[in-house]
């Protein structure tokens, strides 16, 4: 399964990754609108660089989760985590409920507001790039080397390694090796990036499981409820009987 | 019925208002009406139509559950109302679930696309199936009105039970799954409402607001239409909601307790009120209510309670669906336009109801059958002219009228801002400062590249390379800062002045001496600059000028000096580093500067340029600021 590993201490905030994505993913200028938020992502951003104080620059993208609360939560399939690791997004299935934008830990679908016939819009990890074995656009624009790309598991040696390398360099955590069950979209990190997600997770279990439970007992609900509906209206009818079995009784003993 | 026609026009205005905020909608996009955002991306439609309108339409099939399944009787004639009710309710959820999905044609894509570990998919199936169920469970009530189609009465009369019970089946799941939808955001919803037993207290609370819901339209019919009320019926009827009611705050509070909880329900915060706002609203007023014989049996007590009761669920419902959803501190309020919708299917959907209950048989408590009858009048007497069957829509001009003015001004509300957007804001540039090296800072936020001015002078070639950068000068000027044309920082500027150049001062231009005239006035057309004004681009200036388009600042800035700095790092090894972003916006970082930069600048000639300022980076961002 590929991934992407972000150094945040070798970022430079040049913006060259979210131009190489622009390019790449033919998106048309960012215009400002009313519905926009702070973070820079948009329906025609699908990454960003946050400016953090300290000469600090953070890329935000999708996560690429490797169990995707988004996936779980469509109703008709339109998100798919494939192998390689990208979550991607079939617009044709899509009805536009939104559910997915409502489930994401990280706040990183978008949606075409202006557009009469939209779309959810996030990064694909370059799906059809990926595919073909090359490197994500924005992989390939980074001066730096501040974001990489590769087989998940390497990464996250290579993670650990630079940690190890450098005490006191990093904070001493890879951020998304275990939260919401781990994602395919790496950072190691001299600042703390609790601000890329909804407050703090405790738990490290995949979104998805919340759900699961309830869901499972649907089939149970439904017939045992239509079980529980027979009982009671055998009851009910069987009461009356007997009730105007006694009236009758009455009735001839009188 | 005076009454009636002035409930029906304020209805009918607001209908109005919604159809036109409804076709915007369709035509510009969901940005053009709502205040959804990508924070935000469900609003109004979702926490106040869809989300709590399905468990105010409970009451289909609690009723009937009491009155098929538990077979009580006696609140037989509430039965053709509670589905009448439920169909509506369902309806106009639907209805509002159409005008809020992004994609409204694609809402039948849940049958062909399964993804069953969706709950909103499971949602999406079981909406569909009981709408069906309840259009069969209704449909018996207009056909009493008519001779034709007695076998399909008699078989959805005969198989009664079957759909009331199927309804049921439905409804528990469907209910219940609504409050799964929110399990997935256990890091957005506020503690005091995210729990695990989400799915049973959406589905306890739908079934102690159904009958409060169709005792709260018994009231209105008996108090629109002057009928009498048996309050005794009705009271008998909520007390089986109190029992609910009840079992729903136990389960509530033993969720809180076992969660740890408890503290949190005392905090002071205005989550915490809006919680026991709730409680009080949906628990609390309707459980003293209507607990006391006296207040359960009287017309007040009635209203009260169950006015509380379905305010309190739309607010429970709405708090989990939106108000303690999203906590990033964007503030969501819906504009007018998303209010008028919103309460715009309500009103058809009352207006319906209405109609149904003028036009339908829906007091009487036993099915008639028309052909029963032993001599049915004509309908429309041709002798006198006047209708004999049952009452015909009556003030239809007025309405008419009504919704025709309330629609056009419903359009004339809508703004172009509001559809199109403010769109970009201007930012206004002022020239870069400095002596032999330039500060350029187009919108002062201190974000700006030192530029070695005298040492690129000094390099390139003496007075004979300005042309290199320099490509043009306004007219009668003799250098204009960059900032004249590039005024904007990040869109395109509109350079040339119409209105300027066809006032006196600009020299009473005519329109025909830039537009030809057996073409079409456009810009693209028109006659270049250089047309009139000779010696407004030097000769062999290295940029091209586009006649009417200035670039923004930072596009034309970059323009300028990212392709010489890409040719020169081409020409020589040591040079490659001028092609980095660094080799400018290095004092930004000035780790890269010390190492790699700075290398750059040692092995060439000019290695006095840039570095002064390193050192005294942070007092020059202060001298800035000042």
């Amino acid at each position: 399964m590929k991934a992407i590993l972000t150094d945040v201490t070798k970022c430079i905030g040049c913006l060259e990754c979210v131009e190489a994505c622009k390019e790449y993913n033919h998106l048309e200028v960012d215009v400002p609108r009313n519905w926009h938020r702070t973070d820079g992502l948009s329906a025609k951003n699908w990454t960003s660089i946050l400016r953090k104080p300290e000469n600090h620059y953070v890329r935000k993208q999708c996560r690429h989760c490797l169990e995707p609360a988004c996936v779980s939560a469509c109703p008709v399939g339109a998100l798919e985590k494939t192998a390689s690791g990208a979550v991607i997004y079939h617009g044709e299935k899509c009805i536009g409920c939104r559910y997915c934008m409502i489930a994401c830990p990280y706040g990183i679908p978008r949606y075409d507001w202006e557009s009469p016939v939209p779309y959810i819009r996030k990064c694909n990890l370059c799906f059809d790039k990926i595919r073909n074995g090359q490197k994500p656009a924005c992989i390939e624009a980074c001066p730096t080397q501040a974001t990489i790309f590769g087989d998940r598991n390497e990464l996250l040696t290579e993670a650990h390694r630079r940690i190890e390398a450098e005490p006191g360099k990093y904070i001493d955590r890879v951020y998304g090796e275990h939260e919401v069950g781990g994602t395919s979209v790496l950072y190691i990190s001299d600042i703390d990036l609790g601000f890329l997600t909804y407050p703090v997770r405790k738990n490290t279990k995949p979104l998805p499981e919340t759900t699961s439970t309830a869901m499972h007992a649907v089939p149970f609900a439904f017939t045992g409820m239509g079980a529980l509906m027979g009982g009671i209206y055998w009851i009910c009818k069987r009461r009356e009987q007997l009730k105007q079995e006694k009236q009758q009784a009455k009735e001839d003993e009188s | 019925m005076k009454k009636v026609t002035a409930f029906k026009s304020v209805l009918w205005t607001i209908l109005g208002l919604a159809l036109a905020a409804g076709v915007t909608r369709m035509i510009f996009g969901l940005g053009a009406i709502t205040n959804q955002s990508d924070t935000t991306p469900w609003g109004l439609w979702k926490g106040f139509n869809v989300i709590p309108g399905i468990a105010l339409a409970a009451g289909g099939f609690v009723v009937t559950a009491i009155i098929y399944v538990m077979r009580k009787h006696e609140y037989y004639r509430y039965a053709k109302i509670a589905v009448l009710m439920a169909f509506l309710g369902y309806l106009s959820a639907a209805t509002a679930l159409v005008v809020e999905l992004g994609l409204p044609w694609m809402v039948w894509h849940p049958v062909v696309y399964w993804q069953h570990h969706s709950a909103l998919f499971e949602v999406a199936w079981c909406v569909m199936l009981y709408l069906v169920v309840l259009f069969l469970e209704f449909v018996p009530v207009p056909l009493e009105e008519t001779s034709r189609f007695a076998g399909v009465r008699r078989f959805l009369h005969k198989y009664k039970l079957i759909l009331v019970v199927l309804g049921i089946m439905i409804s528990t799941l469907h209910q219940s799954s609504l409050g799964t939808l929110f399990l997935i955001t256990p890091e957005k919803l506020h503690p005091l409402w995210y729990t695990n037993l989400l799915p049973v207290l959406f589905f306890v609370s739908a079934i102690a607001v159904g009958p409060l819901m169709v005792i709260l339209g018994v009231l209105t019919i008996s108090a629109v239409y002057e009928k009498p009320l048996e309050r005794e019926k009705l009271g008998k009827l909520a007390l089986f909601s109190v029992g609910v009611l009840a079992v729903y705050a136990l389960i509530r509070f033993i969720g809180l307790v076992a969660e740890g909880k408890l503290a949190t329900m005392f905090v002071s915060s205005w989550q915490t009120l809006f919680f026991w706002i709730e409680t009080a609203l949906f628990v609390i007023i309707p459980i003293l209510f209507l607990a006391v014989k006296q207040l359960r049996v009287s017309k007040a007590g009635l209203w009260v309670a169950t006015i509380s009761a379905v305010i309190g669920i739309g607010f429970n419902r709405a708090n989990i669906a939106g108000i303690m959803l999203v906590r990033t501190g964007e503030i969501y309020i819906p504009t007018i336009f998303e209010i008028f919708i919103s309460l715009g299917i309500i009103s058809a959907a009352v207006l319906v109801f209405l109609f149904c209950v003028e036009r339908f048989k829906m007091w009487e408590t036993k099915w008639t059958d028309p052909r029963d009858r032993e001599t049915a009048p004509p309908e429309f007497d041709r002798s006198s002219e006047a209708w004999l069957g049952s009452p015909r829509i009556s003030h239809r001009f007025t309405f008419s009228f009504i919704l025709i003015i309330s629609l056009a001004f419903g359009f004339a509300l809508i703004s172009n801002e509001r559809i199109h957007s403010e769109g970009i804001k201007e930012v206004p540039v002022k020239a870069a400062r400095g002596g032999d090296t330039l500060y350029v800072d187009g919108n002062h936020d201190t974000f700006g590249v030192y530029f070695a001015h005298e040492d690129h002078i000094q390099r390139e070639g003496k007075k004979e390379s300005c042309v290199i950068c320099h490509h043009m000068n306004l007219p009668m000027d003799e250098s204009s800062p960059c900032s004249a044309c590039h005024g904007n920082m990040y869109t395109e500027f509109d350079a040339f002045r119409h209105d300027w150049h066809s006032s006196p001062a600009g020299g009473n231009v005519g329109c025909m001496e830039c537009h030809p005239e057996d073409q079409p006035r456009l810009a693209e057309t028109a006659q270049s600059c250089e047309h009139c004004h000779k010696d407004l681009i030097p000769a062999g200036a290295e940029i091209e000028v586009d006649d009417y388009m200035a670039p923004s600042y930072t596009d034309a800035m970059h323009g300028v000096c990212v392709p010489c700095h890409e040719t020169r790092a081409k020409q020589k090894e040591e040079l490659k580093d001028l092609a980095l972003c660094t080799s400018c916006h290095g004092f930004d970082h000035p780790e890269y500067l010390n190492k790699e930069i700075e290398m750059a600048f040692r092995d060439t000639s000019f290695n006095h340029v840039v570095l002064p300022f390193v050192g005294d980076l942070d007092k020059n961002r202060e001298d800035m600021d000042d």
